[in-house]
């Protein structure tokens, strides 16, 4: 699949920062406030006809995204494979979650006002660290 | 109306971050690269008013838009919890508005240059001030240890509880061992402030 920009080149170059918002419908801010950088997101294996049928009539992007995450991935991970901004990206996984594509995961949410991890989770990643 | 609860694939494991921070060229994409099983991966995000919340963009007009790249890696710690290590990006005065990028990060690590350690002042400033635990890691490179770590800390106005370590940022397991270090300084601060039940 070619890469999206590649489809506008006789565009303005002068404003490149506005074409990824086209894959999004001109939406720039994702109705969703749920998603951050490090929020994973997987595809859900199973999901009816008609689900599958609405993917297919989505952008190209979305059904990238649901390639890409057979296994879980970060939406900045998701954003780095198909070399798009964070906030169309996020856009994007709002679309594939509100239609039962996708499931995401929150991280644990701390240290907006120096809250720190449990120790077992620190302790875990000692742990994995150590092993490294 | 579909099956999507239904489905009962393996649940996405748990994923933390710590921030490399510092200012540009103290080797942030080095240390993310040195211990990251993945090679570094790069994304990028359109700052603007909007996004950042605030209306005093020094130099940016009301219709601006900045584009901040950074690069990141990953650490699979277990099965059930992934790591991902952000280095900020080199635009300072623009990452520090980037709440995505710093909200729930377990701490952070400050990469210095000691030749150059005014460049890391800002976020030493700025972690201190947001209250995210941080560790100084001051990167050697080829093994250049001009400074005493006294000297440092003195330069760089440090907290005396704010750890100090000296690494080379290409190393990986000197990499890890600064990670290591503010896993211990997070564990500390843990043990003080609220000692678990179960212990």
């Amino acid at each position: 699949m070619k890469h999206w920009t590649e489809r506008f080149d006789d565009d303005d170059g002068e404003e490149p920062l506005v074409r990824p918002y086209t894959i999004t419908g001109g939406r720039t801010i994702s109705e969703r406030d749920d998603l951050a950088l490090i929020t994973l997101v997987t595809a859900i294996s199973r999901v009816s006809p008609e689900t599958a049928r609405r993917l297919r009539k989505m952008q190209p992007e979305h059904r990238a995204i649901v390639g890409l995450c057979k296994r879980p991935l970060a939406v900045a991970e998701v954003a780095s494979a198909l070399k798009l901004p964070v906030s169309v990206t996020k856009i994007l996984i709002g679309d594939l979650i509100d239609t039962g594509q996708l499931r995401a995961r929150a991280p644990l949410a701390f240290a907006k006002a120096g809250g720190l991890p449990d120790m077992t989770i620190l302790e875990a990643v000692r742990d994995g660290l150590r092993n490294l | 109306m579909d099956c999507a609860t239904s489905d009962n694939g393996e649940a996405a494991p748990l994923a933390v971050k710590i921030l490399v921070a510092g200012g540009f060229g103290v080797g942030k994409t080095t240390l993310v690269g040195a211990v990251s099983e993945v090679a570094p991966l790069r994304t990028e995000e359109y700052l603007t008013h909007a996004s950042v919340g605030v209306d005093d963009l020094e130099g940016v007009s009301g219709k601006s838009t900045t584009t901040v790249a950074l690069d990141f890696g990953r650490i699979t710690i277990n099965s059930e919890i992934v790591l991902y290590l952000f280095g900020t990006p080199g635009q300072e005065r623009f990452w520090f508005m980037w709440n995505d990028l710093v909200n729930g990060a377990m701490g952070a690590v400050v990469l210095v240059d000691t030749r150059r350690l005014d460049v890391s002042f800002a976020s030493i400033d700025f972690f201190e001030s947001r209250g995210v635990p941080f560790v100084v890691g001051v990167n050697c490179f080829h093994g250049i240890k001009d400074r005493t770590e006294e000297e440092i800390r003195k330069a760089l106005d440090l907290d005396p509880q704010v750890p100090l370590v000296l690494c080379d940022a290409r190393d990986r397991t000197a990499g890890r061992d600064v990670l290591l270090a503010l896993i211990d300084h997070l564990m500390a601060a843990r043990s003080r402030t609220a000692p678990d039940p179960v212990s």
